[in-house]
């Protein structure tokens, strides 16, 4: 009998020691109701208002990041105050349904982030913790996803984005408008990240909680800055952040790809997505091969305005059957395509400006057009699409775009140039 | 009676419309059917006019006390009595007359130059210039098509084009059927054919120019001027064979008709350069060249020249600035 009672004790003791265990390492085990009851009154609803009309021009979410009544959102929430301090201006609403004012005390354009003050003291923050967070972990998100009141969202921690110019948590849960610039949270009630975007599906971003603590540390000290001293801020900030990322470039040991008789750059940082297509129709008397390069990441400057895009595309034009001149015909048509920019409206930019010349390169002689528009309210950034085509074949030929978003024009030259460099013939 | 000279009506461009000889002195002109000259102009009087020899043999008129007068030539000022010798011109009411001794200097005589109208008028040559212009269009249609073509999408392709000269010629022949009662077809036809063959070669040799020579803005100019002397020169061509008008007349209204063309294109060209646009204006035009004829410039030069851009668009920043509330 005792062997009995002892085997059946041991027994006990390895079912309960499971649950003792994860006892000891999770002592609080918070279920979502209460992180919503306990953390709600930390968040606010951000509305930048026409100060006109006092109609709702933007929405997003903040929390509120110290006991100064500091907030921490995205950029883009109240970007359109930034552009046009004197047309709008920013009221908070708490899950009480209190309104009160707020103003702006630094922007972090690149990662997206804005650090606000209210008017009123809060009753209490959320704490920002950047500690590495292990993947699988829940996470709960708040904000306000198209206006329908504050939500919770679960979701898990994905570890950070691979190859992107500006590091983002990978969140699979599922944010919605309105949610930006909303925290992030673990079950500890610690944030990890702001809501900044989503591609749907699941897949949402955050920006790591270590850019707002920057942010909230170089903001530290400041009162109240003048609204008109932002733009020529975020213009700064996007010109310091280029000359990192546009530094290297297209330099000789960029990665290269075959087309036809061609040597051409390809993927040359690992933030660069590659696609390659074919057309060999039966219908058709000529062939394309396209190769397409471009970045993901971008800075969003305003709803009609980004940086940070760099996109390259390659097309070869072949024909074994057409004239030389019919095949010209086809190849000044795609020389000429995709002249126009997708965005850009007669306040923000200039209309562009075009140079076409014929070049003798390294290897060869090319047709080449760069065409460029200033950004009105950001001097000394510039929109430039550099297109080239080879010359000199009867039945083949090459036509290279690069396009480049909100550079500077000295990079719009260097860049073009290293770009033009790289595209050579195989001989 | 042989005339001592004659009395011209000359008609608002100073031509004669009417003749009348001088036979016997004193002359009387008026609206009455009593004068000797008998003038249909309800500013004369039914007897406003004589003419006689004075005592020193001078040829005169004289004012017969009418109520709109006498006038000598363009002049404003009223005459009772005017000297004529041959080749003065002189008013009474609204017309104008001139008198002319029988040895009046004459103009030399014109060289008929109608030959070469006749060559022009020749069917051989409409019919010559009709398939020129066909041709031309079959090949424009050829060469501008990408795809696979049979002969029968070579030669229908261009078909609402030909409908369209051979309308246009047909109107402008109806139009010369009313004023000139002739309706020249043959010459309108080629009139037309030969400015389309003209502006399609000044289409071409202007696209391979600005191939050539990217950095002068070949196609905006010849667009401009040479497609306004093709205008200029179709209108006069046209008006040869619609209109009575001079060879003097017909060149200044070619001209005007062109120059304002011309001038509207421009301000629309001005005014769409002037408006905003998402669109990046270049002239992307490839031709088949061997490379090493082709004239070139360094990439250093070219990103030099680029600077040019930036300084443009400083100023376009500004304005646009300057022009914002």
């Amino acid at each position: 009998m005792k062997l009995i009672n002892y085997i059946a004790a041991l027994v006990l003791f390895l079912t309960l020691a499971p649950v003792r265990n994860s006892l000891l390492a999770q002592p609080v085990r918070a279920t979502t109701p209460e992180i919503f009851k306990q953390y709600s009154e930390h968040v606010v609803k951000i509305e930048v208002v026409e100060t006109g009309s006092a109609a709702k021009a933007s929405l997003g979410t903040g929390f509120f990041a110290d006991g100064l009544g500091r907030i921490v959102t995205n950029y883009h929430v109240i970007s359109k105050l930034i552009h046009s301090p004197e047309r709008y201006r920013i009221e908070i609403t708490d899950v009480a349904g209190r309104t009160g004012a707020a103003s702006v005390l630094g922007v972090d354009v690149v990662y997206d982030l804005a650090v606000l003050r209210a008017e009123r003291r809060p009753k209490g923050f959320l704490a920002l913790d950047a500690k590495p967070i292990e993947q699988g972990t829940r996470l709960y998100s708040l904000g306000h996803p198209r206006d329908l009141g504050l939500t919770i969202v679960e979701g898990t921690h994905n570890g950070l984005l691979q190859h992107t110019l500006y590091p983002k948590i990978h969140f699979t849960g599922s944010l919605n408008p309105g949610m930006s610039g909303g925290p992030t949270l673990t079950q500890a009630g610690k944030v990890v990240g702001i809501n900044v975007a989503t591609e749907g599906n699941q897949i949402s971003f955050l920006v790591p909680a270590e850019r707002a603590t920057a942010l909230l540390d170089r903001t530290a000290k400041v009162e109240k800055p003048a609204a008109a001293s932002f733009l020529a801020e975020v213009g700064q900030q996007i010109l310091t952040n280029q000359t990192r990322y546009l530094a290297g470039m297209f330099e000789p040991n960029t990665p290269r790809v075959a087309l036809g008789p061609y040597d051409l750059p390809t993927k040359p940082t690992e933030f660069f997505h590659c696609w390659a297509d074919a057309v060999r129709r039966k219908e058709l008397p000529y062939a394309s091969v396209s190769h397409d390069c471009s970045t993901d990441d971008y800075i969003f400057v305003s709803s009609e305005q980004s940086s940070g895009i760099v996109r390259f595309f390659h097309q070869l034009l072949s024909t074994e059957e057409l004239h030389p001149l019919r095949f010209f015909t086809l190849y000044s048509g795609q020389f000429q395509a995709g002249n126009a920019a997708m965005f850009g409206n007669e306040e923000e930019v200039t209309p562009f400006r075009c140079e076409t010349r014929n070049v003798s390169a390294a290897t060869g002689k090319l047709k080449t057009v760069l065409c460029a528009r200033q950004y009105l309210k950001l001097p000394g950034l510039y929109d430039a699409v550099f297109k080239a085509a080879t010359l000199g074949s009867r039945n083949a030929g090459l036509v290279t775009t690069l396009s480049l978003s909100g550079v500077s024009f000295d990079n719009v030259q260097s860049v073009s140039r290293r770009y033009l460099e790289n595209i050579k013939w195989r001989r | 009676m042989a005339a001592l000279g004659y009395i011209e009506i000359l008609d608002a461009k100073g031509n004669v419309s009417e003749r009348h000889g001088v036979v016997a002195l004193p002359l009387n002109l008026g609206r009455a059917y009593t004068n000797q000259i008998i003038l249909n102009d309800p500013y004369v009087c039914p007897l406003h006019l004589a003419i006689a020899l004075d005592e020193q043999g001078r040829l005169i008129a004289r004012d017969l006390d009418s109520i709109n007068g006498l006038r000598e030539g363009g002049a404003e000022a009223r005459v009772a009595t005017l000297e004529l010798h041959s080749g003065t011109q002189f008013r009474i009411g609204h017309t104008l007359l001139r008198y002319c001794s029988i040895d009046h200097p004459l103009a030399p005589t014109a060289i008929d130059r109608s030959e070469k109208a006749s060559r022009l008028a020749s069917p051989y040559t409409s019919i010559g210039v009709g398939l020129l212009v066909l041709a031309m269009f079959c090949l424009d249609s050829y060469l501008s098509s990408i795809e696979r073509m049979k002969f029968v999408d070579i030669v229908s392709d261009p078909l609402p084009m030909i409908s369209i000269v051979l309308g246009w010629a047909g109107l402008w022949a109806l139009a010369s059927r009313i004023v000139v009662s002739g309706f020249h077809f043959p010459q309108h036809l080629t009139i037309a054919g030969t400015a389309i063959v003209a502006n399609t070669s000044l289409r071409i040799l202007s696209e391979w120019l600005e191939f050539f020579f990217p950095a002068l803005p070949v196609l905006w100019s010849t667009a401009l001027f040479g497609s306004g002397l093709i205008l200029a020169a179709l209108v006069y061509g046209h008006l040869g064979f619609a209109s009575p008008l001079r060879r003097r007349s017909r060149l200044w209204t070619a001209l005007v008709i062109s120059g304002a063309m011309v001038g509207m294109n421009a301000i629309t060209d001005y005014a769409a350069r002037g408006k905003f646009s998402t669109v990046m204006d270049y002239n992307g035009i490839l031709k088949p060249v061997d490379a090493s004829f082709l004239p070139a410039t360094s990439v250093e030069q070219f990103f030099a020249d680029s600077q040019k851009l930036k300084t443009e668009l400083d100023s376009l920043a500004h304005k646009a600035k300057s022009a914002q509330p």
